[in-house]
């Protein structure tokens, strides 16, 4: 009888364990991810800037390049979570200490990457530039008060 | 294509052969604000002013970035009423307010005070200033281009805010430091032009010298806070408010040497770099609040400027990965 008793809870610890292990990433690794997409999205912005900007003739390659910012820009405040603060990332402490301020900042890089992402879908070429702009000006807003080129 | 070279190469060819100018070719033309591409009143800044003198004035004040320090931003301070922090290997400094107001700001300088303080480093009381004003930079700019900005920053609303006292380790806090550093390294005296280089590539010199101060936060300072000979823009991991500023001269590895001409002139305007990535921290501030408003001719010379100079291997990238929590050091 005893034995039956122990064992589901037993079962139910090792269970949250496995969960733990499975669900709680390195903070070293999460910082490692969040500058990958950023990198990535860095890159997708250089290779969409050179089309519109006529540097390369590759406007079929335009759409695919924006709709990858488009989607690494849906959620960049999910990429800093609490205890991702410390190691190898140039991440302010304000992101954490303002971070009303700074989730409002992500919700203007998606709307600005939805608004690249659109122009380019309806083919308004006029305004390519214009959309372009403002996404880069709201990567440097952010940059500008929530990262920080330490040591 | 051809639009965008004319409008990058054009002005260039066209300020290289202004040879009927009196002055000399490397002082700006005609100055101007730029087209509109930059939307200066989005920013909520002052209108444009009609008068030529307070146009070259406040390009002259968008250059040299004086609002970016004299105003405390993180703080939603009043534009140009100082109070902005920075802290540095010998304290915390705070600007002054450079507004005309009479009792807490320059309104009753007269126009030599204001000379004599970007270019001697002195205020009307005659002490030194500490070089966390960059006058030994500021000290290159032309009369012309002085008066013009001191016009420019009394047309300024006067903002009744007291300076905050600097913050200072001991052996920074007598004035008579400033005094012995002073007699070290510093040179007063206007840019003078290289008779041997071309119009644009001394227009760029003196903007980026004399104006801008590229070298203040980009040039490595020895124990003493003087400019490192030999290190000119070779970037250092001690910079204001204990950032890493970047290496921008030339080299290859260690520096700027993969860039363009054209990609660095982009980048002092939109501050989006060659990579893709986005400037931040106080070189967004820098480019926000004064590059961005420079005319391309102008990003372009300093552009010419920067990548002439004589590479230097050094790198300021963090040695090895912190993994220590921040906290367990404050």
């Amino acid at each position: 009888m005893k034995h039956a008793r122990i064992r589901p809870s037993i079962l139910l610890v090792s269970a949250c364990l496995i969960a733990g292990t499975a669900f709680a990433a390195e903070p070293e690794d999460i910082i490692k991810y969040r500058q990958d997409v950023m990198k990535s999205q860095g890159a997708h912005m250089a290779a969409a800037a050179a089309i519109i900007q006529g540097k390369v003739d590759y406007k079929g390659q335009l759409g695919d390049h924006v709709k990858a910012l488009q989607a690494t820009s849906k959620n960049v405040a999910s990429l800093f979570p609490k205890d991702s603060d410390f190691g190898d990332t140039k991440a302010s402490d304000a992101v954490w200490k303002n971070n009303t301020e700074f989730q409002k900042y992500a919700m203007d890089v998606r709307a600005k990457a939805d608004a690249l992402a659109k122009a380019v879908a309806a083919n308004d070429t006029r305004n390519y530039g214009a959309r372009l702009k403002e996404l880069s000006d709201s990567c440097k807003g952010c940059h500008k008060d929530f990262r920080k080129e330490e040591k | 294509m051809l639009l965008a070279w004319l409008l990058f190469v054009a002005p260039l060819a066209a300020a290289g052969s202004a040879t009927s100018d009196p002055r000399p070719p490397w002082m700006a033309e005609v100055p101007g604000v730029k087209p509109s591409v930059n939307e200066a009143s989005s920013t909520g800044q002052t209108q444009v002013q009609s008068s030529g003198r307070l146009l070259q004035g406040e390009y002259v004040y968008r250059a040299a970035g004086c609002y970016g320090c004299h105003t405390d931003e993180k703080n939603h301070g009043k534009p140009l009423a100082g109070g902005h922090a920075l802290a540095t290997p010998f304290g915390t400094f705070y600007s002054p307010n450079i507004t005309p107001d009479a009792q807490t700001g320059i309104g009753r300088w007269s126009e030599q005070d204001f000379m004599r303080a970007l270019r001697m480093g002195v205020n009307p009381t005659g002490d030194n200033y500490y070089p966390s004003f960059p006058y030994p930079s500021y000290t290159k700019l032309t009369d012309d281009d002085l008066r013009a900005l001191w016009s420019y920053l009394k047309s300024q609303p006067p903002v009744q805010q007291a300076n905050r006292q600097h913050d200072l380790k001991w052996f920074a806090r007598a004035r008579s430091f400033v005094g012995s550093w002073k007699g070290l390294y510093f040179t007063p005296g206007t840019y003078q032009p290289d008779a041997a280089k071309s119009a644009s590539w001394n227009r760029g010199a003196y903007l980026a010298e004399a104006a801008a101060h590229c070298g203040e936060c980009h040039t490595p300072r020895g124990a003493l806070g003087g400019i490192q000979s030999g290190m000119h823009y070779a970037g250092t991991r001690e910079g204001p408010d204990n950032s890493v500023v970047p290496n921008i001269t030339p080299d290859k590895k260690t520096g700027i040497g993969r860039w363009r001409a054209r990609e660095l002139a982009e980048y002092l305007e939109t501050g989006t770099k060659p990579d893709g990535d986005s400037a931040g921290d106080l070189m967004a501030e820098v480019i926000d609040n004064g590059l961005r408003y420079l005319r391309k001719d102008d990003l372009a010379a300093v552009a010419e400027y920067v990548l002439s100079l004589p590479p230097v291997g050094h790198s300021v990238r963090k040695a090895g990965k912190k993994s220590v929590k921040k906290d367990e050091f404050e």
